[in-house]
């Protein structure tokens, strides 16, 4: 099958989470991404062999699945004949991607005005914490930027502390901001010819994870920056409701309708008890209403419920956990879940697989991430066009190993 | 300055929240976004005098055409307007765009170089593919909703995984485009809210498909853990500090962090029970939670900031939106704008998350109001002249 980002090669210099994972995006459409790394440990994201402080199976797949569809070179980039390398490349080269602080990148001789004087044609990306602008330069982690967007202290009941959304939940957002950033530069590109600088920033991306709620706060509804009750909400039929099982997510209009039938499901007629018979009765009893439902659903199993839901065409989810949608047939009828091959178990594994389908250019998964400078060589001839000799010097100065 | 999408027109339509942000991202790098509204749908009441911020965001930079598309003649004209477009944005139901004829099938005949990009609920495969477009749903087939609070606490729906799909869906119509300017193909994107927060939930998920079936270590990762049993005490953890503010420490390498930490808040840094990595996250890891969690209750939230910052630490305070409503560096990089309204005065909006140095995206209308385009873009777009228009008007077929 054709690939919508072939011929489009990227340098992938990035760490951690945020950068590999916009970049994993360009991977999986066809782009040639390869990874530079430093020759002694490369990515630090390598390392991660744990989550939680628990080690999670066999593999390494905290690196392996983000880093997929990649190559890897390893230069060092500290000498000067590192840094040729990495120009050489760079000429080559439709994208530069790096999450490392511009400043950095400036010491490193890496900075935009630098790569994009070799290489006009150049998308030069940074995924900054908190913005290419102004003057903060604090460390940037998902969870403790996540903290100054006000998304976590609205979340959970009432004076229960503030919710992290999970693990690489802000990076993962940021990395497919900065993936939109890129495509639209290439798109862009490809009219004018020429390339240009962008950033999608830790900050910047998450503030839009809440951006119903900030935008609602920015219009002066302030009670949207605190925490709700699920007993409070505007509308019962729209609430997530305990079993003696799992809980249940109901998500129906406030319509007498949708009520009928929600009653007619729960094998109780609430709306005869009085105060629940109308749209807005039901909004002004909202409180009394959602402890009378939840009176019925404690009743029953979530399977009980769900079924008589359904039997009733009322629009639920079953609240499922992790065990359920790693079995979930619809996730991996999708491919949002898919195989493949692990070189370091040598077997095949589980993959989080490609949230976004393109029915003539689909993504796809052809290899898990790459071993430390397993393609350097083959890059240093091939694409770079390095003589033999050439080669076994940049070795003896240490600017490859 | 050029934008990065000039040349691209986009027929949004959408009815949620979500898919039509997706829209709006496209607008703010220059695609002509024309927002289709079905006028047999809206009973429009009396004109709201409060600010409709909701709208001022998600249909920002669009052109808005009304049409009564339960009659022959309002299908056909949207017909006429696919067959002109670029690319489709919609989160109707399959069934839905069916009855119109606006099924892919049928608008890929007229118009095969269409990107038709579409928010589904669970994706366009499988038995749940024709579900409603219903983020609840999909977060709550997730698997994250009973693990993020603490134990004992309801389940939490976060209402991130939409904003997900808004932003992938993007990415999908770009890819798709730029496959399109070396081919002249067209294609049909999808991506859904399922697979949106499933990728929200990118690092317990994948672990979870790592970690063995029969493994103890997978009932931690299936239930709620509670801030006083975080497994690293100084990375992931939360903190009440003095004022009722809380702090959170991301600081996994504890062995480089610890000998400025401990002496801030309040422990001999050559305490015994706490003198290893090994100590602190294993050992002893339960009794530093404890003292942690006294400790940091010496001093409120603005000590701590200025602690964290001085010491370069990655913590910070937890905040509610006055703050980033607020931030300078907020504003310096345009994430939130203030601007003069027309109706409204003095406001502030979302700004642009994406920064361009060369097409930076911009702001150049609000919220256009119903069919306020609709006689500009029948006659520019789809070539009627001003009589015809004035009959289509008349008939109610256009407002």
């Amino acid at each position: 099958m054709a690939k919508a980002l072939e011929g489009i090669r990227v340098i992938d210099f990035t760490v951690w989470f945020q950068g590999p994972v916009s970049a994993q995006h360009l991977a999986d459409f066809g782009a040639e991404v390869i990874k530079v790394e430093n020759p002694k440990g490369g990515d630090q994201g390598r390392g991660v062999r744990s989550m939680k402080a628990l080690p999670m199976g066999d593999w390494n797949q905290y690196f392996l699945v983000i880093n997929r569809n990649k190559k890897s070179i390893a230069i060092d980039l500290k000498k000067p004949e590192g840094q040729e390398i990495l120009y050489r490349m760079v000429e080559k080269s439709d994208v530069f991607l790096s999450n490392l602080s511009p400043a950095l990148l400036d010491k490193m001789n890496l900075s935009y005005e630098k790569l994009s004087q070799i290489n006009p044609r150049l998308i030069y990306a940074t995924n900054t914490g908190y913005g290419r602008f102004g003057d903060v330069t604090k460390p940037s982690f998902d969870m403790t930027v996540q903290a100054l967007t006000g998304i976590m202290a609205r979340l959970g009941e009432p004076g229960q502390p503030p919710i992290y959304l999970g693990m690489g939940s802000g990076d993962a957002y940021g990395g497919i901001m900065s993936a939109l950033g890129i495509v639209m530069a290439i798109y862009q590109r490809n009219k004018t010819g020429r390339g240009q600088s962008l950033d999608a920033s830790l900050y910047g991306s998450q503030l839009f994870l809440a951006a119903p709620h900030l935008q609602a706060y920015l219009a002066g509804n302030k009670d949207s920056a605190l925490q709700q009750s699920r007993r409070e909400v505007e509308n019962p039929l729209w609430n997530i409701y305990p079993t003696n099982g799992k809980w249940i997510y109901l998500c129906e209009e406030n319509t007498d309708e949708r009520f009928a039938a929600l009653c007619c499901a729960l094998g109780e007629d609430l709306a005869t008890q009085g105060h629940f018979g109308s749209t807005e009765s039901r909004k002004e009893n909202n409180i009394e209403l959602i402890t009378a439902i939840e009176a019925l659903t404690l009743q029953k199993s979530d399977a009980e419920l769900l079924s008589s839901f359904a039997a009733n065409s009322i629009v639920s989810s079953p609240v499922n956990n992790l065990a359920d949608v790693i079995k979930d047939e619809q996730a991996w009828q999708n491919n949002y879940f898919m195989k493949a091959y692990c070189e370091e178990v040598k077997r095949e594994v589980d993959v989080r697989g490609l949230p976004v389908t393109l029915s003539k250019t689909p993504g796809e998964i052809n290899t898990l991430g790459p071993q430390l400078g397993q393609d350097t060589e083959l890059l240093m001839m091939d694409l770079l066009e390095y003589e033999w000799d050439e080669i076994e010097e940049l070795k003896a100065v240490g600017a490859i190993p | 300055m050029s934008a990065a999408l000039d040349d691209v027109i986009v027929l949004d339509l959408t009815d949620s929240y979500f898919a039509a942000l997706s829209a709006a991202f496209l607008a703010d790098f220059g695609a002509k976004v024309i927002r289709v509204e079905r006028i047999a749908a809206t009973n429009e009441g009396p004109e709201e005098r409060a600010w409709n911020y909701e709208a001022d965001l998600i249909h920002r930079n669009k052109q808005s055409v009304a049409l009564d598309c339960s009659t022959e003649r309002g299908r056909e004209l949207l017909c006429e307007m696919v067959a002109r477009s670029d690319v489709l944005v919609t989160d109707w139901l399959n069934a839905d765009l069916a009855v119109l004829d606006l099924d892919y099938q049928s608008v890929s005949k007229s118009n095969p170089g269409l990107i038709f990009a579409r928010i589904s609920g669970f994706g366009p495969e499988g038995p749940d593919k024709d579900l409603p477009v219903i983020d609840e749903l999909a977060a709550a087939r997730t698997g994250m909703m009973p693990i993020i609070q603490q134990p004992g606490q309801p389940p939490v729906y976060t209402g991130a995984g939409k904003m997900h799909a808004a932003v992938m869906l993007g990415f999908g119509v770009v890819t798709a485009l730029i496959h399109r300017q070396a081919t002249g193909e067209g294609q049909e994107v999808d991506t859904s809210l399922f697979a949106a927060n499933m990728y929200g939930a990118s690092l317990d998920l994948q672990a979870f498909l790592a970690i063995n079936e029969d493994d103890p270590q997978r009932d931690r990762l299936l239930n709620p853990i509670s801030r006083l049993d975080v497994s690293n005490p100084i990375s992931g953890s939360l903190y009440p500090s003095a004022d009722g503010r809380w702090v959170t420490l991301t600081m996994p390498d504890t062995d480089r962090w610890w000998p400025l930490l401990a002496p801030a808040v309040g422990i001999d840094v050559d305490d015994e029970r706490f003198d290893s990595h090994e100590k602190r996250c294993v050992t002893n890891r339960l009794a530093l939670i404890e003292e942690l969690e006294a400790g940091f209750q010496k001093h409120p939230g603005s000590h701590w900031r200025q602690l964290f910052s001085e010491q370069h630490m990655s913590a910070d305070v937890i905040e509610q939106f006055d703050f980033p409503a607020d931030d300078p560096q907020v504003k310096v990089n345009r994430y939130i704008l203030e601007l003069d309204h027309p109706s409204h005065g003095n406001i502030k909006t979302l700004g642009f998350p994406i920064y361009m140095s060369e097409s930076p995206a911009r702001l150049e209308s609000l919220a256009p109001c119903v069919g306020q385009h609709t006689e500009k873009v029948l006659h520019e777009l789809l070539g009627y002249p001003e009589d015809a228009i004035y009959q289509l008007t008349a008939e109610g077929i256009i407002a």
